[in-house]
Formats: C-alpha cells, structure tokens, sequence
C-alpha cells in the first residue's frame, strides 16, 4: 500500500478509530497495529508476508537465545543463523542475478559457454529495510548492548510497523521496542504536528518529485543521444530533487503517521543539499541508513582506531556496501566508491589544510559538495554505463554539439525548483521544522497547508512507487 | 505553536479552495466523468476469466471503442460484451493475453485497423507497448491498487477536476496537464504537436462515445483530424504483414481449438485514413490474405450495406448515435449468420 493512495487514507482513518478506541486495551492495540501493518504489506503481494514472518521468527528465538546463552560459541551460531536468514533472503531475492550475471561474466572470459536462465522472482518491497533493522536486533543482543522485546508482540511489531517498515527510517530495537512497553497516545498537538508532516511529505512527493522533477528526469536519462550540457545537468538536477523528495517525502509521512499514534521515529534527513562536505551530507542524507552502516559495518572493521590506511580501507569497503545496498549493480556500486572516494579525499584535505569557515565559503564549500554529490547520482540513476558516461561527458561541457532534448519551460522549472530547494537547506541546515514552525504565525502555516493539501489533490499523481521500495 | 488555529485555516481553506477550482472547471464546461486508463481496463480484463461461453469480448484499436456500444449490444442480446479495445494500439499482444491466460472459450470480436493491426510485433513500439503495457498491469497490479481504483470510482464520477486519463490529453485539468500547456520559446527542434483534445466519454462498461461537440462544432472535429494528419505523416516503419498475420493466426488457432469463437471486423473510414489505408495496406494484400488464411467470419464494412452506410466525423469513428445504429446491424448480421447467442429470445 502507497501512503500516496485513496486506499492508504481509508486504512489510517480505520487504524486511528481503533487506535484511539476505548473499548481495546493497549495490547489489543498493538495486536490491531501488527495486523494492520501484515495489511498493508500483504495488499501489495500478500505471499510475501511469510518473509516478514520468517525473519521475525528467526530473530525473536535468536534474540531470546542470545540473551539467555552464556557459551559464546553457541551465543556465535545463534548470531550467525539470524545473518544468514535476513542476508540470506537479500541474497537470493536482491542479489541472485547480478552474483549469477558475474559468475558467467568471469566463467565464459576463460572460454566456458557457461549460460544460466534468470529467474524472474519478484523483490519484496522493503526487504534491504526490514532486514537491516532485524538484522541490528540480534547484532545489538549479541553485543550485550539491548534486552529482548518483552514480549514477541512488541518485537513482531518492531519488525513491521506500517510507517516505516517499506522505506525506513531504520529504526534501532532500542528506539522503538521501548514505546511499545507503555501505552501511547498522540496529544493534540503531536497529532496535528503529525498530519502536518504527512501533508508536507505527501507534497513532497507528489507534487515536487513526481509531477514537478520526474519527467525531465527520466526523459534525460532515458535518451540514447548524446546530450547539450545543459539538458545533462537539467536532468541530473531534476533527479538530485526528485530522489530528496521522495524519499525525504516518504521519511517524512512515516515519522508523520508514527507520530499521529504518539510514536516517535527518528529523523531520517537533515537538509542534506546544503551540507558542508562529505561527512556532513552522510549525517544529513539517509540518516538512519548512514548510522547503522557505521556501526554495524565501518566500526567493527577497524573504523578509525587502526591508523589512516586502514580507516581508507574502512570507509570504502563501507561506502561500496552502501552502494551495493542500494541495488544489485555496479552502477550502484560505482556510486558508493564515489562516495567512499569523496570522504577519503575530504579527511586528507582535512588533516592538511585548515580553512577558517566564514558564511562565504561555508557557501561555496556547500555548493561544491552539492555540485560534487550531483555528479554521484548519475551512477545512481543510469541504467548502464553507457548512459552515465555519456551524462558525465555532457556534464562537463565536452559535447558542445550534443543534442538538446529539454524544453525551454522545463530548464528553468528545474533550475528555479532545485535552486529553491538548495536555498531552503540552506537556511534550514542549523534550525528544524519544529523550530521554523513555532516561529511563524498560525494563519502563515494554515494558509501554506491549505496550499500544500490543494496541489496535492489537483496534481492526482497517477500512484507512482516510492523509488526506494526498489531497495 | 497554535496548531489549532493553523489545522482548522488549513482545512477550511483547503476546501474552500478546492470548492472553488471544482467550480471554476464546471463553469468551463467540464462535468465529472472516468479516465480511460489502465486501472479501468484491467478490471474490464478481470471479466474475462469467469466469462462463458455466450459471452464476447472486443479487442481492437479505438474504432472498437467508438463504433461497438457496449450499452447497445447488451440490449440487443442480452449479453454485455467486454470490452478491451485500446486507442492507438494493436489487438494482438490482448488477444494473446487472453489466449494464454485465461480458460475463457467464447467469442471474440477483433477489430481489424490496418495501420495498427499490420503494423508490429515488435514489444516497444508504440502501437504495441500501448496494449500490452495494461495487459501486463493486469498480471502484475496489487490488492491496493484494486481497492484504490475502486474507491476513486465515486470521486471521478463526482468531481470535475479529476481528470488523469492515460491518454494525457491537452484539455486534461490536472496540474501536470495545466503545467505542459505552457509554451516558452522552443530549445528542442522537436515540432510542437498540434491540441489533442479529449473527443470521447467512457463508462464503467468501458462503453466509449463521440462527444456531442465533434458532431456540432466543425473546428473541433477539424482539430483531430490535424492530430490524425500529424501522426501519420512522419516516417514510418512499413507495416510487418507477415509477422503480424503469422503471430495473430498461431493465437487463433490455439483459441479455436479449445472451442473459443473469433470474428474479425473491419470498421468504416474515410477520407485522409482511408486514401492511406488504401495506398499503403491494400484490402486484396492485406484484409484479403489475413481472412484468408485466419479461415474465420470476417466482416468488412464495405462488404454490407447496413455496415458502410455511415459517415465518421473525422475520418475514423462514428458519432454516437451512428455507432449505435452500427452496432445494432452488426448485431443483426452475426445474430443471421448465428454467430453469437441472443439471450433475450432464448
């Protein structure tokens, strides 16, 4: 189910009735919540439910194991049978045709007519999340770091929350199991300030990524000529703003409806596009994503305590399996060894020049991190090489006879659009939402809602996914 | 912070706002109707797997949709066709979703449209992807997305401004629509198509019929025929007759072997449409070879009186009310040469 569908309203309006019900008990609510959420991802392929139901079996015995467990060999096997089951299913549903695609690649360079028949097996929607966050169940249990859900309600419910289950945030046991405990009611203005955000991130997506951004987007990276500059960089731009808006707009609907239930999920975006250098957009931009491969990945290798060749070595293999996350193709993974390649450049500058910030430079330096970022999501969008050599080439004015396929109205569109947005991280990169909200008048923010619910209802975007189901 | 204050401006203007924009669009002369789009069609398709042998279905191109009343034919015989014809498209990838995918053994129509029928195999090419897109919709589309066309049936039948057909049309109101009419000077050397204004209401039947304004306002009917002019007159891939026939007669052979019935139809044109139809997919090498090889009643409108007796508005598909005449002696003709069943007499 899509939050950006008529059908999503309905459910919400039925879970909050019930939710905010005298007659059921708090355990009844969670039990209406788990339901609700096996709802909502079993409307989209309803199979695909036993998914979620493995994993939290899986994990719920080997959470309660590890707790209980004090031989630490059988304490490792428990560890490594909850890996095997979540990245297991990554594996085989995420991963089997590219790791297959490879393996014949490599096999047929020797001379071996090696063929395999792809299966066409369906992608579970959310797996790369639900997995993650399981997966961080058990790593923190093993670690000695949490307890165990009380009760396996609590912790079937921590694994498929509805708001956050298909596209995040990545949500800590820690975090979430422990609102589970007590009874949770949203006050007035946490319900209000809840339906704001699901305003605000449904305007997001609708509105600004897919009827504003995600046509020149996709019209630029679908062309099989080689592009006038300014049509390459109109496209990448169109995608630098259509992939923040929706899945900055899909974060922002989950922590929304969690919050209209008087849960709160942690923020997952932090005005990413006017971050101050690489290590500032991975704590801006996909928050919950960037932490848990830290502590889950970059630390446990070394980190930074094995001196600076093996804090390089971190940082890429990190940043690769970032990019892997995203999707099973070298494209992807190209995009993650920029990124990887981009922190380590930073650190090195770092460590020998030191730049006294001032507003001016902090200005430039955000602009060149957004111009530098830009070149990144080319990989990240291209459906081959091919086309992202092409974009690059265009990108840096070397094909001055390349073909113009973007409308006059759509450049500027774009250009006017993103440069709105990079003003407003802009200005919103020390301050909050909150902050920003508690200053305006009332009537201000009623009239820029009114405004907000208006366009999303006369846009009637047409249901398109959330890009980062796909991961 | 007054939430309060600012949720109760937020929706009374919301809805005084939207208020205000429904009756803007109506005072435009727009009325509440239904998209013709893949969530229509696909619960259309849905019909098929539990229809029986008395039932019939329509694939073909718009001139399907146009000149075969769903609404007429169910009075004539008691029997409501399915209709899944698609604009601009041809019916093979349909027919062989059917053949395939369903048990289904009763009759289907096949609308003949040279340019489209002969046109392709070829699964990205438009003429193609157009059907077979929804046929793929059909397989691939969720619970959700069933409950939710469901739900938007009572506010596309309700609100003016609802309007998201596939098709994307010039005088569509939605706010991608209303962005796409603005015009700056040109960067692309892509010519600028002419308006391409909706020229047709569909039901819930998928029942399709000629507004009353293509009959009564000559510039407006002149508008599409510019579309028609435009469309076929760039370059285009000669038509694939061979593959074409091979691809439609191995289906139909598969279909009539489990007992299913098939009808070809060939419907009117004229004007620019026919001279073309005529020039570039001549009745003896085309109609002719596919009729005779498919070995299954065919009907061309010229071939019976009652069938080529209508004028069509711009070149291709009849008004509604001589669609309805149409249907009914096309009607009349299978009913004679008993070829589908009249429930109401049995």
């Amino acid at each position: 189910m899509l939050f950006n569908s008529l059908i999503f309203v309905v459910f919400l309006v039925i879970v909050l009735a019930f939710y905010y019900s005298k007659f059921l008990s708090w355990t009844s609510k969670k039990g209406m919540l788990l339901l609700a959420s096996y709802v909502f991802y079993g409307l989209w392929n309803p199979p695909l439910v036993i998914l979620l139901w493995i994993s939290t079996l899986v994990d719920w015995t080997a959470g309660k194991k590890l707790a209980l467990e004090e031989n630490q060999s059988k304490r490792k096997g428990w560890l490594l049978l909850s890996l095997f089951v979540n990245l297991g299913f990554l594996a085989f549903f995420k991963y089997r045709d590219f790791l297959l695609d490879n393996f014949t690649s490599a096999v047929n360079a020797y001379g071996y007519g090696y063929e395999v028949q792809p299966i066409d097996i369906i992608l579970p929607m959310g797996i790369s999340f639900y997995t993650f966050q399981t997966m961080s169940y058990t790593i923190d249990i093993y670690k000695r770091k949490i307890k165990p859900a009380n009760t396996f309600l609590d912790f079937a419910l921590y694994v498929t929350f509805f708001p956050q289950l298909v596209a995040g945030p990545i949500v800590r046991a820690k975090d979430l199991i422990t609102q589970f405990y007590e009874e949770k009611r949203a006050n007035f203005n946490q319900f209000a300030w809840g339906t704001f955000l699901l305003t605000i991130g449904l305007f997001q997506k609708i509105v600004l990524a897919d009827i504003l951004l995600a046509d020149t987007s996709n019209k630029v990276f679908g062309s099989k000529s080689i592009l006038h500059g300014l049509d390459a960089w109109t496209g990448t731009l169109a995608f630098s703003g259509q992939i923040f808006f929706d899945f900055a707009g899909y974060s922002t609907c989950a922590i929304g409806i969690a919050l209209m239930l008087g849960i709160v999920l942690p923020d997952n975006f932090k005005y990413p596009y006017a971050s101050i250098g690489f290590s500032d957009f991975w704590r801006r931009w996909h928050i919950t994503l960037s932490t848990w491969l830290r502590d889950y990945i970059y630390i446990p290798i070394g980190g930074n305590r094995h001196g600076i060749t093996r804090m390089y070595a971190a940082l890429i293999i990190t940043m690769l399996l970032g990019g892997l996350w995203h999707g099973a193709a070298w494209t992807f993974v190209i995009w993650g060894a920029l990124h990887g390649l981009y922190l380590i450049i930073e650190r090195m500058l770092k460590s020998k020049i030191q730049i006294k910030l001032n507003t001016l430079n902090e200005l430039f330096l955000a602009l060149l991190t957004y111009i530098m970022v830009n070149f990144t999501w080319v990989f990240f969008r291209a459906r081959e090489f091919s086309t992202a050599k092409n974009m690059i080439t265009s990108m840096l004015f070397m094909n001055s006879e390349g073909e113009k396929i973007v409308e006059t109205f759509d450049v500027i569109k774009v250009f006017s659009l993103i440069l709105i947005l990079f003003i407003c991280h802009w200005i919103m990169r020390k301050t909050s939402m909150k902050d920003v909200s508690l200053k305006v008048k009332p009537w201000v923010l009623g009239v820029f809602w009114a405004v907000m619910l208006f366009l999303i209802v006369i846009s009637q975007g047409s249901g398109e996914q959330f890009i980062y189901f796909q991961f | 912070m007054n939430l309060k204050k600012s949720l109760i401006i937020a929706i009374s203007l919301g809805i005084l706002i939207m208020a205000a924009w429904e009756i803007y669009w109506r005072s435009q002369g727009y009325l509440p109707d239904l998209d013709d789009d893949k969530y229509l069609w696909a619960k259309t398709r849905a019909m098929v797997d539990n229809a029986t042998k008395d039932d019939v279905v329509f694939v073909g191109s718009s001139r399907v949709l146009f000149n075969l009343q769903v609404n007429r034919w169910k009075t004539l015989t008691g029997i409501k066709p399915i209709q899944l014809a698609n604009a601009g498209a041809t019916p093979l990838p349909v027919f062989h979703d059917i053949v395939e995918n369903s048990n289904y053994k009763g009759t289907v129509v096949v609308g003949v449209t040279p340019p489209l029928f002969f046109s392709t195999t070829f699964e990205q090419a438009p003429p193609w992807n157009r059907a077979s897109s929804r046929s793929e919709f059909y397989k691939n589309r969720t619970y959700a997305q069933r409950i939710n066309y469901n739900l938007s049936i009572p506010l596309q039948n309700s609100l003016a401004f609802v309007s998201n057909d596939d098709e994307a049309w010039l005088d569509d109101i939605n706010l991608k629509a209303l962005l796409k009419t603005i015009h700056l000077s040109p960067r692309t050397e892509k010519p600028q198509d002419p308006p391409f204004r909706r020229f047709q209401d569909i039901d819930l039947n998928r029942n399709v019929r000629m507004k009353e304004r293509m009959v009564n306002d000559t510039a407006f009917a002149n508008s599409i025929k510019t579309v028609w002019k435009t469309i076929l007159s760039g370059d285009k891939p000669p038509p694939e007759k061979e593959a074409t026939i091979e691809y439609f007669l191995k289906d139909a052979e598969k279909f009539t072997s489990r007992g299913g019935k098939i009808i070809l139809l060939r419907n009117p044109s004229d004007g620019f449409f026919k001279d073309i139809e005529i020039k570039g997919l001549p009745r003896p090498d085309f109609w002719n070879e596919l009729i005779t090889k498919a070995n299954v009643p065919a009907y061309h409108y010229q071939d019976y009186k009652s069938l080529s007796a209508f004028k069509t508005i711009e070149w291709s598909h009849l008004s509604a009310k001589d669609a309805d005449q149409f249907t009914e002696n096309f009607v009349k003709i299978l009913l004679e040469d008993g070829l589908i069943t009249n429930l109401k007499n049995n």
